[in-house]
């Protein structure tokens, strides 16, 4: 297999002295020891062992992945079918979502301040450990939270409602031993949070989360609230941002899609004005656009305090009206607004709720796309 | 005349009579691989080295004859390509049309597009095409966790309700899932040693390689202090090159968009990387009141065939048929292809004189 030196994955500096040297693919280098490499290529010991190394390594990944064989749309299908999805509470988002967040792909939430956001992220931390008897996940989360909007207090009555609700539903002995586990000491211990102060140590916690995944294999979740916040002051050079935000999007993905995780993040709002007219986009810049997988954007609707959500599909859609009040124990009711999106779809009923009272099972055919963007259309503010 | 593989070290046997003691001779002036042979001067070598001019002289002529290049015909290009090329249809009709009746194989093509502009959903489509209509197998390379089986099972759902019918589609379209620019290499060069047939389906070619998004790799490559990115970009595009033009396969890519200094929108990864594709179609959300939700417009910034122009279209399965935008300006129409790929076809439609007379060398 021809690898070349020069797309290897190897320091910019000892790859210039390799191709001077004359080593062109790595065919050239792998036989070699690292003395000859050393005295023929003129670099330390250190990085003739490093370089072949890296090599070899990268050779024996290619050969693995050639003798797996790649894997096919209908194998990918599959896959996805038998994954469960993480709920929300919220009836109309889990359906306009696909029947939850997504497992194994990076979800972004925008909103202005004050909609719940965060709110929404507790949630989420809550219910990927639903047992699976109960339709859930049964797994951990990691919340990495950057602006210190993680409340304990309020995961706690998130916890106590959701594990109140659970026990409700319990039909048979299944269900009744994996509630013993999902109580509100077990619920909260499983969420693992970790503080960032500032983008180094954020982009320093993006690196170890691969490995510490690995070991804690039950990791279904990892929350990043806000991502904006660190990399929004203290920057002055906007280019730096944008690549750096960029191997960080990559990094995600690729953690979601090998792990097989959810992803979540949020994102903050900021003005854009353009001929005139001011409107209010995602923050971090056009080209985060592309980063996440899927985007659900809240804003308030004009007089109704009511949080919105509407899906860009290009299939024909319904607008539901009356926005759901507080759905699920898990939301108090000081808060007023719910995080009902008014928009109700029809979904394939190859996903079954069992014992799940609160997501209704809508007829129809169509299965929304799981990968689109929810984008908020009102008719003040286009985005 | 481009010599290939000119990096060959010099060892002993790539050529008779090259033994080991004039290979360290030749060290000794630092005289390492073959391209430094071969443009070295025979006579001064000859003195300086205890190694004879005949002896220079013939290594030369082996070395250059196993290594070169060597011309085509103009005529025999032309033959070849009508024979070997094949144009793929997108699965909407509107932006074949804006195409020039869709995909050629031999070439690269890139979409480029904001957030949310129905890149991802254009490429399911020419994936479902290909899969199901034409039969054939298509390479799908994800590089930013887009690929949804789901939505290519939708479509094909849209196209047939027989779900054998479906499966042996799905089964047609392979997926790689990377996630950095290392990756992408190592991917396309051992798809490229292992002749793109890694375990296709029987019965089928692989007719197309999409790559969603080449952007999303190389763009954290670029600028600041890193001097590698230029060098990764252009062998990424190499690679895509060689794949679409060695395998006749239509090759696909995605790239994000930015603004320039007018505030217009471009395709994002500069001006080198402007040179690679051949045709590049810029994809547009329309948020005007009337018009329906999902719609798009493309505009065709740069072919080698059609006059630059724009249209607008819905993601499948719903598409409009005729919305065209303005025509912009023609770009590239005189871009003169010596290089090989379609020059004998572009001859033939510009000048009807005496084309097979030309000869073009073929470079690879």
């Amino acid at each position: 297999m021809q690898r070349t030196v020069s797309s290897s994955p190897l320091a910019p500096s000892v790859k210039v002295k390799l191709i001077n040297a004359g080593f062109h693919t790595a065919a050239d280098l792998v036989d070699l020891l690292p003395l000859q490499l050393c005295q023929e290529a003129g670099i330390s010991q250190e990085e003739a062992n490093e370089v072949l190394q890296a090599l070899r390594h990268d050779s024996r990944l290619c050969q693995e992945r050639a003798a797996e064989g790649c894997i096919t749309a209908l194998e990918l299908l599959h896959c996805e079918q038998s994954q469960g999805s993480l709920v929300t509470f919220s009836s109309e988002l889990d359906a306009v979502l696909g029947g939850g967040v997504s497992v194994g792909k990076t979800t972004e939430i925008c909103g202005t301040p004050g909609i719940g956001k965060t709110q929404l992220c507790i949630q989420l931390a809550v219910d990927v450990q639903i047992p699976v008897c109960f339709g859930g996940l049964g797994g951990k989360a990691v919340y990495i939270d950057t602006e210190g909007g993680f409340l304990v207090q309020r995961a706690a009555e998130m916890a106590r409602a959701a594990a109140e609700h659970c026990a409700l539903l319990a039909e048979d002995t299944e269900q009744r031993a994996a509630l013993e586990d999902f109580t509100l000491e077990k619920i909260l211990s499983n969420i693992f949070l970790i503080r960032c102060h500032d983008y180094v140590e954020l982009l320093a916690e993006t690196y170890l989360l691969p490995n510490l995944l690995q070991k804690c294999a039950e990791v279904k979740l990892v929350v990043i609230d806000s991502i904006a916040f660190p990399f929004r002051h203290d920057f002055e050079d906007f280019s730096q941002r944008t690549r750096l935000l960029n191997s960080l999007a990559q990094q995600l993905n690729q953690l979601a899609n090998q792990q097989q995780t959810a992803v979540v993040l949020t994102n903050q709002m900021t003005t854009k004005v353009s001929n005139g007219q001011s409107k209010l986009v995602p923050a971090l810049g056009e080209s985060w656009g592309h980063a996440a997988t899927e985007k659900l954007i809240l804003h308030w609707e004009e007089d109704k305090s009511v949080g919105v959500a509407k899906a860009a599909y290009h299939v024909s859609r319904t607008r539901a009206t009356p926005p759901l009040s507080g759905s699920g124990r898990g939301k108090s009711s000081k808060r007023s607004p719910a995080l009902p999106p008014c928009l109700v779809f029809c979904r394939s009923s190859s996903r079954k709720a069992d014992g799940w009272p609160l997501s209704t099972s809508l007829p129809g055919k169509w299965k929304p796309l799981s990968n689109t963007k929810l984008r908020v259309k009102d008719s003040g503010m286009p985005v | 005349m481009r010599c290939k593989g000119v990096m060959v070290i010099l060892r002993e046997g790539i050529c008779p009579g090259l033994t080991e003691e004039i290979i360290k001779a030749l060290q000794a002036e630092d005289i390492r691989t073959v391209e430094d042979l071969v443009s070295s001067d025979a006579e001064e070598l000859a003195q300086k080295c205890s190694v004879s001019y005949k002896a220079l002289v013939a290594f030369r002529r082996v070395l250059l004859a196993q290594h070169a290049a060597f011309p085509v015909a103009g005529l025999d290009l032309y033959d070849e390509l009508l024979s070997s090329t094949s144009i793929l249809s997108t699965g909407n009709p509107s932006v074949d049309k804006l195409l020039d009746s869709g995909l050629y194989t031999g070439e690269i093509t890139e979409l480029a597009g904001g957030p949310a502009t129905g890149k991802t959903q254009l490429c399911f489509s020419v994936a479902v095409s290909i899969a199901h209509e034409h039969k054939q197998n298509v390479l799908y390379i994800c590089t930013n966790g887009g690929m949804c089986a789901s939505r290519l099972l939708q479509m094909l759902q849209a196209r047939t309700v027989k779900t054998d019918e479906q499966t042996y589609a799905l089964q047609r379209i392979q997926v790689f899932q990377v996630f950095d620019v290392f990756s992408l290499l190592s991917c396309l060069q051992h798809l490229r040693a292992a002749g793109l047939q890694s375990s296709t389906v029987a019965g089928g070619s692989v007719k197309a390689v999409i790559v969603d998004s080449v952007s999303a790799v190389l763009s954290c490559m670029l600028g600041g202090k890193q001097n590698e990115g230029m060098s990764l970009m252009m062998q990424v595009a190499a690679e895509l090159k060689m794949i679409a033009k060695d395998f006749n396969t239509a090759v696909l890519v995605t790239n994000h968009v930015t603004r320039d200094g007018r505030g217009q929108l471009k395709a994002g990864l500069g001006q080198s990387w402007s040179h690679v594709p051949r045709t590049r179609l810029l994809l547009q959300r329309v948020d005007r009141p009337g018009a329906p939700h999902g719609l798009r417009t493309a505009t065709l910034t740069k072919s080698s065939r059609q006059v630059s122009a724009g249209l607008g279209f819905c993601s499948p399965p719903q598409y409009l048929t005729d919305n065209a935008e303005a025509l912009e300006t023609a770009v590239n129409t005189a871009r003169l292809v010596l290089m090989g790929y379609h020059a004998s076809l572009y001859m033939k439609r510009k000048f009807s004189t005496a084309f097979h007379s030309l000869q073009v060398l073929s470079v690879k």
